[in-house]
């Protein structure tokens, strides 16, 4: 038996011309099988983007010209259409590109696959009586540039949910960032048993500092300090927010409080090295910082407002103490000590 | 229609044997398994599918319907509350979904799990039935449950309708799919059911 089918539909060359030219502007692919899967007719939509001459490929079966096609999902949607008589669709997203499609090489520069949506529909049963044969037509739609701009669409939501958690001024999380992670990390110490360490900081003088350099000069050691704060927390899992004003705080999961207090200093050690000048900080002539150190196995009883109570507990007495120090709430005698 | 248990039975089986050809070919898919069932078949008022869609939370229906057409006609339904075709989908695809909607790509995605059981199950009863359909591409709606059901018949009319649980990596999904039957498709079905059940004895 030759490889072209008797009951094929005619070359595309003796179409009436007003079809050949439907076919030939018809902006997807069109793909005709017959019942024993072999290609009759292609459009020119086709032809170009699978880079095939229709004499190359007419009377073929689709699976030969197309080797790609074997084992795959189209060869399982493909047989059991031909089987049931049913329509079935192969979605992009399940199914990027099961055929070699190109972009056509004059309008394009790059060899990517095409993203496709393909229609198989086999001839109904009365069409298929009439025809002596249940055609199967293959649509194939080029839906690239819909997968591009969704992509887009979902970067600008992720990039949206990020703003909403970050501190526009310092970079670093914001207040809502903090209450939720917080939230979140309690949860997490609770259930693992593990310790949950947090750093609350408190820029000393910062009023003062604001009054005698003013609001710009103050933004940018409020960056400065929130820079100090994310360079020594940089464990994966460590979380560093702005808390409100002048406060910044951390959290640092699977820390006890030795491991807290350390941090703390660290992170004064660091901001002293700095040497931020500040006139009016009680006579120590650069930006210092106090911080409040709380850190435990939490409770079952714990609330966030809790925990943060305990570390600004500790702040304030370390506030009260002469700043530019760390104090630690000692859950045992229930009050800040030098740390 | 009014199907006797006997009969609900028999249409039971029928569709689960179309529910486990689906639920092969969507772990195909899905590339891990996708386990599928098929509790109850019933028929249940147009009034009370979209209360059961909507105790599930919400009365925003996702719906993946096809046309059958042949001695039968039917149009069947997928339906889900949004909600949860977001989370099938997501599932399915393997990537998190984060906008409130399905997206074009989504939608599509939806259609295909749909087309795929939609086609099993009509195919076993065109198979066990002998009954011979025509089907149309699966296409995707959202909105309220009444209007895909066209309540501007009779919110009572009753509807053959199929519960489908879907379970993929231990979450579940739940749905219902119906078929919509005119009087003379209902009788026509009834008939071959009759016919099946005697073909059984």
């Amino acid at each position: 038996m030759s490889p072209a089918t008797p009951e094929a539909a005619p070359p595309a060359s003796q179409l009436p011309v007003w079809l050949d030219w439907v076919l030939s502007n018809t902006p997807s692919g069109l793909l005709l099988l017959d019942a024993q899967s072999r290609i009759v007719f292609a459009n020119k939509w086709f032809l170009l983007r699978a880079r095939v001459d229709i004499e190359g490929i007419q009377g073929h079966g689709v699976r030969d010209v197309f080797p790609v096609l074997r084992g795959g999902h189209f060869e399982r949607a493909l047989l059991k259409a031909m089987r049931t008589g049913f329509p079935a669709l192969l979605s992009q997203s399940l199914h990027p590109s099961p055929f070699p499609l190109y972009a056509p090489a004059a309008t394009v520069a790059n060899d990517n696959l095409l993203r496709q949506s393909v229609h198989i529909v086999p001839m109904g049963p009365t069409d298929a009586a009439a025809a002596g044969q249940r055609y199967i037509l293959i649509q194939i739609a080029d839906v690239s540039p819909t997968v591009a701009r969704e992509r887009l669409l979902k970067a600008h939501a992720e990039r949206m949910s990020d703003l909403v958690h970050v501190d526009g001024l310092t970079g670093i999380g914001n207040r809502r960032f903090f209450d939720e992670s917080m939230a979140a990390e309690l949860r997490a110490a609770s259930r693992t048993g593990s310790s949950l360490g947090l750093v609350m900081l408190d820029i000393d003088q910062f009023k003062q500092f604001n009054d005698l350099y003013g609001h710009p000069a103050g933004d940018r050691c409020l960056r400065a300090v929130a820079d100090v704060l994310k360079t020594v927390c940089r464990r994966p899992r460590d979380l560093v927010a702005r808390y409100g004003g002048e406060e910044l705080v951390a959290i640092l999961p699977d820390t006890d409080d030795a491991g807290a207090a350390q941090v703390a200093r660290d992170i004064l050690q660091r901001l002293r090295d700095l040497g931020l000048q500040h006139d009016d900080n009680l006579g120590r002539a650069i930006v210092t910082a106090s911080a409040g150190v709380y850190a435990a196995v939490p409770k079952a009883n714990d609330t966030p407002d809790a925990v943060v109570g305990r570390a600004d507990q500790a702040l304030y007495a370390a506030k009260s103490a002469g700043r530019d120090r760390v104090f630690c709430f000692d859950a045992g005698r229930q009050e800040a000590v030098p740390g | 229609m009014k199907l006797t248990p006997l009969e609900l039975d028999a249409l039971a089986e029928v569709f689960n044997h179309g529910v486990g050809q689906a639920a092969l070919a969507l772990s195909e898919l899905a590339g891990e398994e996708v386990q599928l069932s098929a509790p109850k078949v019933e028929e249940l008022s147009k009034r009370q599918i979209s209360e059961k869609l909507e105790a599930q939370g919400s009365n925003r229906i996702c719906a993946v319907r096809q046309a059958f057409s042949g001695a039968v006609n039917t149009d069947a339904l997928l339906m889900f509350p949004v909600e949860k075709s977001l989370q099938l989908v997501q599932l399915m695809v393997g990537s998190d979904v984060p906008l409130a909607q399905l997206s074009e790509m989504e939608q599509e995605s939806l259609a295909e799990i749909g087309n795929i059981l939609l086609n099993s199950v009509v195919a076993s009863v065109a198979d066990m039935l002998h009954i011979e359909f025509e089907g149309s591409l699966p296409q995707v709606e959202q909105g309220r449950a009444g209007d895909m059901l066209y309540t501007e018949d009779d919110m009572d009319d009753a509807i053959l309708s199929l519960q489908i649980n879907f379970k993929i990596a231990a979450r579940q999904v739940q749905g219902y799919l119906v078929f919509l039957l005119d009087v003379a498709s209902s009788e026509a079905l009834k008939k071959k059911i009759t016919e099946f059940i005697e073909s059984m004895e």
